[in-house]
């Protein structure tokens, strides 16, 4: 994968202010993550986890350092810019599955192709293949609130795998579900890592993520405390 | 499309607040659609009875007449004036205008007496359509008099009951004689409701000795002609038949009626816009409500690239879904009432008759229909509409998505 880091991190802090008090989420942490990579983060409460995915994600900026997304720095691009960036470069897996309610699956999986102007007949394509690669065959036309937990994440990941983004960041994505559901979507993003090469970047406490990832980022107090590859 | 269908779905979330909210919003058009209709309604009629039955658009006097009315301040040739303004296509009739002490039995009062020639009058004035019982006047009926409604009350007189009228001739002798009432008028104003008494021409000159002359001439303008051209008109062919005349039109008569008439319109918009703020309070509740309920799916949308003009879109064309729906329903509901107060009218009983600005209102209080009374409401509607729903949206385009996402 000689092309470099597909995400960088380079003295990264985050500093929250609460009143009158600092809260130093993240400090000088730096770290790179390769194309491909099946990367969780993991550390206690309040470790910066969920901040740091926020930071390459896009959703937040840094208070000091450097985030790089493929060789653009995030700090330089304006908000139309890390927009569009998101659209067509970061899938977001979340803990809470966050699909819209009042669209049905096929319409959930085909937001992100729609926002970024691809053509109906592509589009469409495009979301049957990935619905029948996560075992949605046959359930397009549900709505989220027809669906079970685990049903409604593996949306969600269609959702964010439909653009071929450069990275798929996912907070705690197996959080709400029973750990049999938690398997079968493991087992799915290995899958769509290993046969499509797609690069996962998971926040989680789950012991379950952390025996299945190929490398464990463990932070503590807003910095990297291990990094362990597999 | 897509952008249609979420709004479109997303009303239906709540399903009863956006009835209530479509609901308020349509009742609002219904209504402000029928008070447009009635308020144009009657200030066409006011309109109509200050112009078609009573003053005309223009009028000729002899200068210093309308300061100082007097029987001697006369037109000299009235004949001269009307054949000028003939010829000109203009509408034109010749009125005498008289003071006089007017009895019948016990009771006596002032009049105006004002002397025409009924076939050439009728060029100009309706009001021999304005009767309300009796006939009006006949040439050949010289002793026949049509009274203003109170007038007859005040004097306790009816059709085919007599009266005596006083006054100075021109010749300084006591003028007095006896006329019978043909007709009595509905009300059309306080004048003449209280104080005016029509008789023909020959009658006039029988009773005040008035040989020639005349003190009024009343034009109309024609159909769809500019007040001002017409004047202008007016004054070239008086400057050119008689001396000594002043050419006014009715704003000037009257400005105090033509500026309420000019501002009565926005009047009414501005009562609309009343109404509507309310509503908008309502519409910006319910969609600040929403909004706030959406918080999270609105992170999301920006999380994953939807960019926050598409957000703001979203929410317009929520608000502009229950315009629309509010706009269709309740122009449907207009119909058969606008039908109702156009074709039949509303009787307001006791209030017939009540003067507004000296000009007498009609018993039965009918609409009008015209483009504005349709597109008053609905463009002030959608306008109230967009600004209620424009800060909840902008609210939701700007939000954070970090914030967002994690809001509980």
């Amino acid at each position: 994968m000689g092309e470099g880091p597909v995400i960088s991190l380079r003295d990264v802090s985050k500093v929250y202010r609460q009143g009158s008090v600092d809260i130093h989420a993240l400090r000088d942490l730096s770290m790179d993550v390769e194309p491909g990579e099946f990367t969780v983060i993991c550390g206690p409460s309040g470790s910066g986890k969920t901040t740091m995915l926020n930071l390459i994600g896009a959703l937040d900026s840094a208070t000091s350092g450097h985030v790089v997304l493929e060789g653009r720095e995030l700090g330089s691009l304006n908000r139309k810019e890390l927009s569009e960036l998101r659209r067509d470069r970061i899938g977001f897996v979340f803990q809470a599955y966050n699909l819209m309610p009042v669209l049905t699956a096929y319409e959930n999986a085909e937001m992100v192709l729609w926002v970024q102007g691809v053509d109906g007949r592509t589009r469409r394509e495009r979301v049957m293949g990935l619905l029948e690669q996560v075992g949605l065959k046959g359930m397009e036309d549900r709505r989220p609130s027809e669906l079970s937990g685990g049903q409604q994440q593996r949306v969600a990941i269609a959702r964010a795998i439909a653009s071929n983004p450069a990275v798929v960041l996912a907070d705690e994505p197996t959080a709400n579900v029973d750990s049999e559901t938690a398997e079968t979507l493991l087992g799915l993003m290995e899958e769509l890592n290993r046969e499509q090469g797609v690069t996962f970047l998971f926040s989680t406490h789950d012991p379950q993520v952390m025996e299945r990832a190929r490398r464990v980022v463990r932070l503590v107090d807003g910095n990297v405390a291990s990094d362990e590859r597999r | 499309m897509k952008l249609l269908r979420m709004a479109w779905r997303n009303l239906w979330r709540n399903g009863r607040r956006t009835l209530v909210t479509v609901g308020a919003m349509t009742l609002a058009l219904w209504a402000m659609v029928l008070y447009t209709s009635l308020m144009q309604g009657m200030l066409g009629s006011m309109e109509s009875t200050l112009l078609d039955v009573e003053l005309g658009e223009i009028q000729i006097h002899a200068d210093g007449y309308r300061e100082r009315p007097s029987i001697w301040e006369r037109i000299e040739d009235p004949e001269a004036l009307l054949e000028a303004l003939d010829e000109t296509g203009l509408r034109s009739s010749a009125r005498l205008l008289g003071g006089a002490l007017v009895a019948s039995g016990e009771a006596s009062t002032g009049a105006l007496l004002k002397g025409l020639r009924p076939e050439r009058d009728a060029r100009v004035s309706d009001v021999h359509e304005r009767l309300d019982r009796g006939e009006w006047l006949d040439p050949a009926d010289g002793s026949g008099v049509v009274l203003g409604y109170r007038l007859a009350r005040t004097l306790g007189v009816d059709v085919g009951d007599e009266l005596v009228a006083l006054s100075q001739a021109t010749d300084g002798s006591m003028a007095n004689d006896l006329f019978q009432v043909r007709g009595v008028l509905q009300s059309l104003s306080e004048d003449t409701d209280r104080g005016t008494v029509f008789l023909v021409e020959d009658a006039f000159r029988s009773f005040f000795a008035l040989e020639d002359g005349a003190h009024q001439v009343i034009v109309r303008s024609g159909e769809g002609q500019e007040l001002l051209a017409a004047t202008g008109v007016v004054e070239e062919a008086a400057a050119a038949s008689v001396s000594g005349v002043e050419v006014r039109t009715w704003r000037d008569l009257l400005p105090g009626i033509a500026n309420v008439l000019d501002s009565a319109q926005a009047a009414v918009q501005v009562v609309a816009f009343i109404v509507y703020v309310v509503i908008a309070i309502m519409i910006l509740n319910a969609m600040l409500m929403a909004v706030f309920e959406r918080i999270r799916e609105f992170g999301v949308l920006k999380a994953i690239g939807v960019s926050p003009r598409r957000v703001l879109a979203l929410i317009l064309t929520e608000g502009a879904l229950q315009a629309a729906l509010a706009i269709a329903v309740g122009l449907l509901a207009s119909l058969p009432t606008l039908w109702f107060v156009v074709s039949r009218g509303i009787d307001v009983g006791q209030l017939g008759g009540t003067a507004i600005m000296g000009v007498s209102m009609d018993r039965i209080w009918t609409g009008a229909v015209s483009p504005v009374t349709i597109a008053g409401p609905v463009f002030i509607l959608l306008f109230i509409v967009g600004l209620a729903v424009l800060f909840p949206a902008v609210k939701a385009a700007r939000i954070s998505p970090v914030e967002a996402i994690h809001h509980q």
